[in-house]
């Protein structure tokens, strides 16, 4: 791993022009009273203090992507049907910039699910190979946050490049990868090793901020236990309004629907955000809904989280802990509480 | 005895006939309240009445089809309810509404704002009190007091109905009305202020961030579609899924229009949305509108029937164009 | 069309089935000389136009929309079009806070039989929509008038700054 780097707060907007020279370069921005991430403008702060409003989930994995076009025609003097076929997988060069370590270990659920051997997908492939994520450790935290239950923290680097630490005057940063090394050539950057050991404590006292995590080492199994328990699913979801917005702001919610949207004989294939807690996610075609309330939406994005998902890959679990779902949620349902409760059920 | 402790013992008694009784709790962090299905008398102690019970419970009704619940209720949540009587989506022999004299409630926005203003976020928030016509947030260890005033939900600080217009058990004395109240609601005002043109920015600029979630639609007590909304069928095809300025904001027309002569500004579209968009800003200039041509005002009378459901031979303000 | 010079701009016409769609066909029928910009959609009452279909229309692009149907009390359903006036005016008076101009839409009751008054209607508010010019949809709004708005309302998630 290579030195601790230091670049103190006025250099920046130096270091983000010479990204934004070669990359698209996205940063948090306040925009009507929430922080989302938009094409770095030196005209615009960006707000690296508090958590992004949306994750850069849209980064790699955009909210609506044109898979490809297609057009039917005909074709020779018998007039044989053809077909035009015109997919769209290049994906530029994007550097994510001061995300917390919650928006970006978000891809490594995704990885697991469209970087595995079994069905790999091109467009989140070559989307996730052209970004860097230069993320920033968190120097607080918030009531919402919970990193450590699930393996991560303040200062996590999983599934970043480069790591910047708030520290008096400016930021260290840490390449964490071969990817990000290379984005520590700028003169703006000099040695920071006299800065290692104030960011190493700022580290540790945003962790420490955080408490002790409750063991839910068993959520995978207790929530299997509760699959029938339709009960305790009514109570957990009664305020839940089957909106999108935990899904959707959740920076580990992978699922897309597909649509064809066309005019005649033309027209887009077009993959676009999905989410389990809308009732059409599991409409089949018959009428039949095998989730047909909220309580089984709710039950199946804690269980996919918590459970199914750890069973499949190693006990990773699929929430990074963020805390967007509570925050975002318009009737504050909280995951955590719902986890502490089916644990504490199943051990009766 | 407080307001609270009147509700409690009046649903305690009706709690044995009811499936459950819907009103608020303590949330995840001092400054949230959270909805609370009260389904058994250790439940009713969880009750909270006061400036943070900001949902409308409304919202919740109609999914208890064929089932008897009691619900609690600010005054502008009982119009709410009053406007699902008035369109028989909830039948009144199956709800029992408990209310006391309300004296307003916080937008969480608004106080976000403050705090960030002091330099605090309120992700932090660790204490709250609200002691009259102050509210006092405590965060990460300093305290910043508020006026109510100014972090006051907007549809407060023009409240004609701190009293349920309905209810079976109103506990307490009633709340004063609205002194003073500001003669035009600022949003409107600011909208009206801008050139047509600037209004368009103004959408481009919002909807731009909306993630489409529907927050808007499913915490609005009068969307009852919701799961087979035409935002999202198929068939007809009104929106498609690109995630563009247009198709988001013809949501929010779907949703205005849907709503004209119904809505009854509770504002929980705008404040469920996670994005901070300034989606009611639309229904309260329909409201206006609707005001103006029919002098009328949704849920506040069982028996009136919603402006588009009727008509005159000869509108009273209706003034058709000659050509 | 001595009126209108230049490109045809995109009008689109709701006419119910009984009373303005026979206007406008008595119209062509007696020959009379019309502009050519509208696109007429049929409909069978003026009370079937969803307020929807003429935003949908405005805010996808059209330069226009106009809708006609009976004149009041002379409904073939009876009371269609009275429920449409109701809606109409409603519509009409929510364009502009969505930055579309009303005088993009208009409606009108037009007769069968009042070939004459179809062409009046059609002409004076084509000539409307071309003194208004092609709209601009919010897409496209230019970075200018974007940024001097976006400027008054960055932060608070309240209209007022
Ligand atoms: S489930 Fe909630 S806390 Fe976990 S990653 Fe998703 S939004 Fe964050
Ligand atoms: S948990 Fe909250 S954010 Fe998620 S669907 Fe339910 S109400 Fe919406
Ligand atoms: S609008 Fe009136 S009844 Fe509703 S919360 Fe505000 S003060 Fe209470
Ligand atoms: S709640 Fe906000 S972000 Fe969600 S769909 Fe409505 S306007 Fe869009
Ligand atoms: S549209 Fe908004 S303000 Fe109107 S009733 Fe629905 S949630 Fe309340």
């Amino acid at each position: 791993m290579a030195a601790v780097k230091y670049i103190p707060r006025e250099k920046l907007p130096e270091w983000l022009k010479a990204l934004a020279a070669q990359s698209r370069v996205l940063v948090p921005v306040e925009e009507g009273g929430s922080v989302v991430f938009r094409q770095y403008d030196p005209a615009r702060a960006p707000v690296f203090g508090s958590d992004a409003t949306a994750p850069p989930k849209g980064a790699v994995f955009p909210a609506c992507q044109e898979l490809f076009s297609y057009a039917y025609g005909k074709e020779g003097e018998d007039n044989a049907p053809t077909l035009k076929l015109d997919p769209k997988t290049e994906a530029q060069p994007t550097v994510v910039f001061g995300s917390k370590p919650c928006g970006a270990r978000g891809f490594l659920i995704f990885d697991r699910v469209y970087m595995g051997k079994k069905f790999p997908d091109p467009y989140y492939i070559a989307a996730r190979e052209a970004t860097v994520f230069v993320t920033m450790a968190c120097a607080t935290v918030e009531n919402t946050c919970f990193c450590h239950w699930v393996g991560s923290g303040p200062a996590d680097a999983a599934g970043s490049d480069v790591l910047l630490t708030p520290v008096e005057g400016g930021y260290t940063v840490e390449a964490v990868s071969e990817k990000g090394a290379k984005f520590l050539d700028n003169p703006a950057l000099t040695d920071g090793a006299a800065k290692a050991a104030e960011a190493e404590a700022v580290k540790k006292a945003s962790r420490d901020a955080l408490g002790e995590a409750p063991d839910i080492a068993s959520s995978p199994a207790a929530l299997l236990s509760l699959f029938d328990d339709m009960e305790f699913w009514r109570d957990q979801s009664d305020k839940c309004v089957s909106c999108g917005a935990c899904t959707y702001l959740c920076p580990t919610c992978y699922c897309f629907s597909i649509t064809d949207e066309g005019t005649g004989t033309a027209g887009r294939r077009m993959r676009s955000w999905d989410a389990c807690m809308h009732f059409q996610f599991t409409l089949e075609a018959s009428g039949h809904n095998p989730r047909p309330t909220k309580a089984h939406r709710l039950k199946n994005r804690v269980g996919h989280k918590f459970s199914y998902y750890p069973t499949l890959h190693d006990g990773l679990i699929a929430c990074c802990g963020c805390g967007r779902c509570v925050k975002s949620c318009p009737v504050s349902v909280d995951i955590r509480e719902i986890v502490q409760n089916a644990v504490a059920k199943a051990k009766g | 005895m407080s307001r609270l402790d009147a509700l409690k013992t009046r649903i305690k008694e009706a709690l044995p006939g009811l499936e459950c009784v819907i009103g608020w709790q303590k949330g995840y962090d001092a400054l949230h309240n959270t909805p609370l299905f009260i389904r058994g008398e250790a439940d009713v102690d969880k009750l909270e009445w006061g400036a943070l019970n900001v949902h409308n419970p409304a919202v919740y009704l109609p999914s208890f089809a064929g089932k008897k619940v009691g619900v609690v209720v600010k005054g502008c949540d009982s119009r709410s309810v009053v406007e699902l009587l008035q369109e028989k989506l909830i039948d009144r022999d199956n709800v029992v509404i408990f209310s006391a004299g309300c004296d307003g409630v916080v937008d969480i926005a608004k106080v976000r704002a403050k705090l960030a203003a002091a330099g605090l976020n309120a992700g932090n928030a660790e204490k709250v009190a609200v002691d009259g016509k102050t509210v006092t947030v405590t965060a990460a260890g300093k305290a910043v007091s508020m006026p109510m005033a100014e972090v006051a939900a907007d549809k407060c600080l023009r409240c004609q109905f701190p009293n349920a217009v309905l209810a079976d058990a109103f506990v307490g004395d009633p709340a004063p009305q609205v002194q003073a109240a500001p003669a035009a609601d600022a949003d409107l005002a600011a909208l009206d202020a801008m050139s047509v043109p600037e209004r368009m920015a103004f959408w481009r600029y919002h909807m731009d961030r909306c993630i489409r979630c529907y927050a808007c639609r499913n915490a609005c007590p009068m969307c009852v579609c919701r799961d087979h909304c035409i935002a999202q069928s198929r068939e007809p095809h009104w929106l498609s899924q690109e995630d563009s300025v247009t198709e988001k904001l013809m949501f929010q027309v779907v949703h205005a229009m849907h709503l004209a002569g119904r809505c009854t500004e509770c504002g929980e579209c705008q404040r469920a949305c996670p994005m901070d968009i300034p989606v009611l800003a639309l229904k309260k200039h329909l409201n206006r509108t609707i005001h103006d041509l029919f002098d009328y005002q949704a849920g506040v009378d069982v028996a009136a029937i919603p402006p588009l459901l009727q008509f005159k031979l000869e509108e009273d303000n209706i003034k058709e164009r000659s050509w | 069309m001595p009126v209108l010079t230049g490109k045809e701009l995109r009008i689109v016409g709701f006419l119910c089935n009984w009373c303005s769609y026979g206007g406008a066909d008595t119209a062509g029928v007696g020959r009379f000389n019309q502009p050519t910009d509208l696109r007429i959609i049929r409909v069978p009452c003026s009370g079937r136009i969803d307020p929807l279909f003429i935003a949908k229309t405005l805010i996808n692009g059209a330069d226009g929309v106009l809708v006609s149907g009976c004149h009041p009390r002379d409904c073939h359903y009876a009371e269609g079009n009275f429920y449409a006036r109701r809606r109409l005016e409603v519509l009409k008076r929510f364009l502009p806070i969505l930055g579309i101009d009303p005088a993009r839409f208009d409606y009108t009751w037009v007769s069968a039989s009042e070939g004459q008054r179809w062409q009046k209607v059609v002409t004076v508010f084509t000539e409307q929509i071309h003194a208004l010019g092609p709209a601009t949809r919010h897409e496209n709004v230019s970075p200018e008038l974007l940024a001097k708005v976006a400027s008054a309302i960055q932060g608070g998630n309240r209209v007022a700054a």
